[in-house]
């Protein structure tokens, strides 16, 4: 009896420490948070417009002299994917590659991860790796972004990939994260997305739009992967709170639970030492 | 004077999102105005002095630097890369800016990337100060 009690108190002990670093964990992912998500605030606008911009451009282009808005020259998909760098998160790296094994059934694709976790999972399955430069998600600034949409565009000038696909997860609300894919490249990828009902005349390219697209497509990879690194940043933090603050819950209910059980132990302990020194003295008189 | 709806974005934020007048922006070509009534128009920006006549006439001068233009169904979108208000420069960055890629380009024995990346300081910081004057 005496040893069990002292397992179950090493027991409470250990979920205690326990319960401390996932308390701590919550409350740095918290304070994080704040910052990130008011970061994904500030650039979800440019974000929006960048993107509408383009689907009205894409839906009224008729112009396909630009390598960018031609059929796609190749079968090569690739995916820009940002996921974390740490894991306790939940689910939020696994439902991401979950999102994107769905989406490449049948398709012959390669990866550019942005992410510890992301580089990690690419690597262990073999699947062709574009760079392995942006490992750290947690630094990656605007910059890094344009370093990777010249990157992306120069491969698919030279026809290695034919389409460009942004792969992260969407900061829905702090309750409610979700992983999706959204097309980047070829324009005409784009077109399915745009608004259908009304169709827009003919736009006007100064001066011409292999020029124009020259220009604007490398800005708008590079601004649509900044706007999904602050959204996934945030949804990382956001899930990570949550799983913390229930993993603390669980503790403290696991640390109840085996209290009541210690005291009762210890009680009945008690009540049979109390039965003894009765009985014996009962026996004495 | 008519006007027409005008969103300026940047990865910091929406900077503008109200009826103008006019707008006046340095594109890849040269400067250009648009006016209310305008075509479906796209180009690309460059680095510049940009101008907006508000609604109610008052002129506000910025340094617009990269991003696009693009006119749809009467509605211009500027999505620049960065754009700061005159009242935002701030003027003794620029000089040390300016200052610094002059510096560096004094130098002979630059790799292509450094001598084009310290070129787009320069001028980065120059229509900065430009817009500042």
């Amino acid at each position: 009896m005496a040893a069990n009690r002292k397992a179950v108190k090493l027991r409470i002990k250990s979920i205690q420490s326990t319960m401390q670093i996932t308390k701590a964990m919550e409350l740095v992912a918290a304070s994080k948070l704040r910052h990130a998500k008011e970061r994904a605030e500030k650039s979800k606008p440019y974000f929006d417009i960048l993107q509408t911009a383009l689907e009205q451009i894409a839906a009224g282009n008729t112009e396909f002299s630009s390598p960018y808005a031609k059929k796609a020259a190749s079968e090569v998909w690739c995916y820009v994917v940002i996921a974390g760098d740490r894991g306790f998160a939940g689910g939020y790296n696994n439902n991401l590659f979950k999102c994107l094994e769905q989406e490449v059934q049948g398709k012959e694709y390669m990866v550019l991860p942005i992410g510890k976790k992301a580089v990690e999972y690419y690597k262990r399955r073999e699947v062709p790796i574009l760079t392995e430069a942006f490992s750290e998600a947690g630094d990656i600034s605007v910059a890094d972004c344009f370093e990777m949409a010249r990157m992306l565009c120069s491969e698919f000038r030279k026809g290695t990939i034919g389409y460009i696909s942004l792969c992260y997860t969407e900061f829905v609300s702090m309750m409610t994260q979700t992983p999706k894919t959204d097309p980047m490249l070829p324009l005409t990828e784009l077109v399915a997305n745009a608004e259908k009902k009304d169709r827009y005349g003919q736009i006007l390219y100064e001066p011409d739009s292999s020029q124009v697209f020259d220009v604007i497509v490398p800005e708008y990879l590079a601004g649509m992967i900044y706007g999904a690194m602050s959204e996934s940043v945030a949804s990382e933090l956001a899930a990570r709170r949550m799983v913390m603050d229930a993993a603390t819950k669980n503790a403290g209910e696991m640390i109840e639970t085996l209290n009541l059980y210690y005291n009762r132990v210890r009680q009945a302990g008690i009540t049979q030492e109390i039965t003894e020194i009765v009985a014996g003295a009962e026996g004495n008189s | 004077m008519n006007t027409f709806r005008l969103q300026i974005v940047t990865p910091d934020g929406l900077v503008f999102d109200e009826q103008a007048q006019r707008v006046v922006v340095r594109s890849m070509t040269g400067d250009m105005a648009i006016l209310a009534g305008h075509c479906n128009y796209c180009t690309g920006l460059g680095m510049g002095e940009a101008r907006v006549t508000s609604a109610g006439g008052e002129v506000r001068r910025a340094a617009c630097i990269g991003g696009m233009l693009t006119v749809v169904e009467g509605d211009c979108r500027i999505v620049a890369t960065t754009w700061e208000w005159q009242e935002q420069i701030d003027r003794d960055r620029a000089e040390l800016a300016k200052k610094r890629a002059e510096e560096k380009l004094a130098q002979k024995n630059l790799s292509d990337k450094e001598q084009k990346i310290a070129e787009a300081k320069l001028r980065r910081a120059l229509v900065r100060i430009g817009v500042k004057q």
